[in-house]
């Protein structure tokens, strides 16, 4: 009997294995079926200290069970450089971030997924301010690739007690403004009238100006006409303002947010242009009755125009979460996570109906400049060489100017080239 | 006629003499798939890639381009300037951080007072990651605010502040400065301890042959360093070469191009322009011209150290 269960031994060990094996594996699977999809999500913050994101994805998973969003942050500095070799080498998010720079650059590279069908289904659709939906369109008859989320558009900072103590008005023109810069401009007490920001980021800045001046980037045909007549004379008179008029400092060339904010909260500069996401750090430093805020100003007031940019978000092409991916992101979007997110020190614009009309924005004078700005403001266009204009392109050619190495025209054949590339 | 045992121990013998490479390799194994995965492959895959034209989110639509990459530098006039920053950048940081090293390294090496913290102190800015060292010399040479220009304004030297890092002229030396000041201490280190190995015999034989100071440095002190110093120099002279992070984030290679080396333009090129054949054309460029240098300069040194001895 032993002799026989000896043999039949190997025999149970092997049924008991698989048996066993079986067993787990269903057990895996029931798990698996139970857990929830996890969607990765990556994202920027210009301001990474803020805990308010953390909150809105704790908030989301609680409120949605079958879903796990984990996100990342990556400064927008190697946003875009980390965001393409993810994606080629197959470890990129489901869903991000995204700004309207890199949409023609991913879109021709079909990275991004086309959102109609997802927005069709979503209840949430019609409170979004009706021509937003354009900033995530290559063109306004195609598929809209990116959901709207904040916004900018680009107004003036000035030292509201160096203008009442100058006797002078706050600038309306390129006239008032420079003559106010001038006035306000003494290299001998290291104060300037313009923040002029010629390193990282400045084309925003610089786009401002450019449409204020009467350039466009792209005609209504798509065509780019940067380098026009027009284009030309607005950027001659950018460049002078730091090379003939002198009314910035002369590390203009290289200053980048950091130093433009910096030498307006320390008083070095009576003037800078920047969106509403640094008026709490302004006026915190210098005081709400200091700081003033106008458009931008134009060279012809009856044609005001400033520059918008959009940070929506995206889901990527090469996800296997798409759906839950744009649950996430359109939940993003939707009134109460958007107000939390707008009254957040990242305090961009609003991009729905019912929050812009909430009375903490339509009284606060920098969120009320910037949405009176959405009226006429200009974005960058969706040409596949954005992305490398506003991440290198702008800047180097933009210095070269400035130092007087290229003409006005040399650059903006630079730029357009780099555009149309 | 032979045992069958002693006959079976020959034939175990002669397998191992024949086998004697399968241990080593496979204790070796660990090292040489990790060489060739972060070294080989990666050379590999930069030679290949400047032959081709990569949009890397849609490989299919990679295509062969033959030399057109390498025909491409001829055109670009970037990379002149980049190649001009590169060799000032190297040469000029080196020599200075060895320099100031040499002399570090003979303060250090004399007896005084609290020697034991001052050398510990020594080490900070090597031991300051780059990231830092950056902002710091940013904000210092800040053409606004900065400590720099206010001690300089404050002492008589300068009328006003001068922007350091927004001028073609400056730029490039003020981040070398910054760069200067954060290698020291790896050439102070290193000769501190070539100094200490060197016999105090030779320089107290030295001083009864009745050498000044200066000759017994000469004739004795620099040729036993000289070894250090070769393999030291070379090996700075590489990462040097290679090291971009302080330009990126002190200029990002401006103003204009005033300060953009040549690693920094395969850079850009490749993630900023996301033309990766280019960039890795530049890549390729770079090791040669560097392969070359280095060359020549032990050749040189071997020469010296022929002479010397």
């Amino acid at each position: 009997m032993m002799t026989r269960l000896r043999r039949l031994q190997p025999l149970l060990v092997c049924v008991l294995a698989v048996g066993l094996v079986l067993l787990v594996g269903s057990a895996m699977e029931s798990l698996r079926a139970q857990a929830p999809t996890v969607v990765r999500y990556w994202l920027w913050l210009d301001d990474p200290t803020e805990p308010m994101f953390d909150q809105l994805v704790k908030e989301f998973n609680a409120t949605h069970p079958t879903i796990r969003v984990e996100y990342q942050f990556v400064p927008l500095s190697e946003y875009h450089d980390k965001l393409v070799t993810a994606l080629a080498a197959g470890s990129g998010p489901d869903a991000g971030r995204f700004k309207d720079w890199w949409l023609g650059e991913f879109v021709k590279l079909n990275a991004l997924e086309p959102l109609p069908t997802h927005i069709a289904k979503w209840p949430g659709r019609a409170d979004v301010i009706d021509n937003l939906w354009n900033t995530g369109k290559i063109t306004e008859a195609g598929p809209v690739y990116m959901m709207p989320h904040q916004f900018i558009t680009f107004y003036l900072y000035y030292r509201k007690d160096w203008f009442a103590e100058a006797g002078l008005r706050p600038p309306a023109t390129f006239d008032d403004f420079l003559a106010a810069a001038k006035k306000l401009t003494d290299p001998a007490k290291n104060q300037y009238g313009f923040g002029l920001r010629g390193g990282a980021g400045g084309q925003d800045q610089w786009l401002a100006f450019m449409v204020a001046g009467g350039a466009r980037l792209v005609d209504a045909q798509g065509k780019v006409i940067v380098n026009n007549a027009e284009g030309v004379k607005a950027n001659q008179w950018y460049i002078d303002l730091f090379r003939v008029h002198k009314v910035a400092p002369g590390s203009a060339p290289t200053d980048a947010y950091a130093q433009v904010l910096g030498a307006f909260q320390s008083g070095n500069t009576a003037m800078f242009a920047h969106h509403v996401g640094s008026s709490v750090l302004v006026t915190q430093k210098l005081g709400a009755a200091n700081v003033g805020v106008v458009p931008i100003p134009a060279a012809d007031p009856k044609k005001p125009a400033t520059m918008a940019t959009m940070a929506g978000n995206v889901v990527f092409a090469g996800s296997k979460q798409k759906e839950a991916a744009f649950t996430f992101v359109s939940w993003l979007s939707e009134t109460a996570p958007m107000d939390k997110w707008s009254g957040s020190r990242q305090g961009q614009l609003p991009v729905l109906k019912s929050v812009a009309k909430l009375s903490r924005y339509t009284e606060n004078i920098f969120f009320k400049v910037s949405l009176d700005g959405a009226n006429y403001a200009v974005a960058w266009p969706p040409l596949p060489g954005v992305g490398y204009v506003s991440a290198q392109g702008w800047q180097a050619n933009m210095q070269r100017a400035l130092l007087g190495q290229i003409s006005s025209k040399d650059m903006l054949d630079e730029i357009a080239k780099a555009l149309q590339r | 006629m032979r045992s069958p045992k002693r006959s079976s121990a020959e034939a175990s013998a002669k397998s191992g003499r024949g086998r004697g490479w399968l241990l080593p390799l496979f204790l070796l194994s660990p090292a040489l798939v990790l060489l060739l995965g972060i070294v080989a492959y990666p050379i590999v895959r930069a030679v290949w890639l400047s032959f081709h034209r990569l949009e890397i989110l849609r490989p299919d639509l990679t295509e062969y381009v033959g030399l057109d990459n390498y025909r491409g530098l001829l055109q670009d006039p970037v990379i002149r300037i980049a190649l001009q920053n590169s060799i000032l950048w190297v040469v000029g940081v080196v020599l200075f951080q060895f320099l100031g090293g040499l002399v570090g390294a003979v303060i250090l090496n004399r007896r005084f007072p609290g020697r034991a913290i001052v050398r510990g102190l020594a080490l900070i800015p090597w031991a300051t990651p780059s990231v830092l060292v950056a902002l710091m010399w940013t904000w210092m040479l800040d053409g606004n605010y900065g400590l720099v220009n206010d001690l300089l304004v404050k002492a008589g030297i300068l009328s006003r502040f001068q922007p350091w890092l927004a001028q073609p002229w400056s730029a490039l030396p003020a981040v070398m400065l910054a760069d200067v000041w954060q290698g020291i201490p790896f050439f102070a280190v290193m000769l501190l301890a070539a100094l200490q190995a060197i016999p105090e015999e030779l320089f107290e034989a030295a001083r009864i042959d009745g050498a000044s100071a200066w000759r017994v440095f000469l004739h004795v002190t620099l040729p036993l360093l000289l070894p250090t110093i070769l393999i030291t120099t070379m090996l700075r002279m590489i990462w040097t070469a290679n090291y971009m992070d302080l330009i990126m984030i002190m200029t990002g290679g401006g103003p204009g191009y005033s300060s953009l080396t040549l690693p920094l333009h395969a850079y850009y090129t490749a993630y900023k322009r996301l033309d990766f054949g280019y960039g890795s054309t530049i890549a390729i460029v770079q090791v040669l011209i560097l392969a070359a240098a280095i060359v020549a300069y032990l050749r040189q040194l071997r020469k010296n150290e022929v002479m010397v001895q």
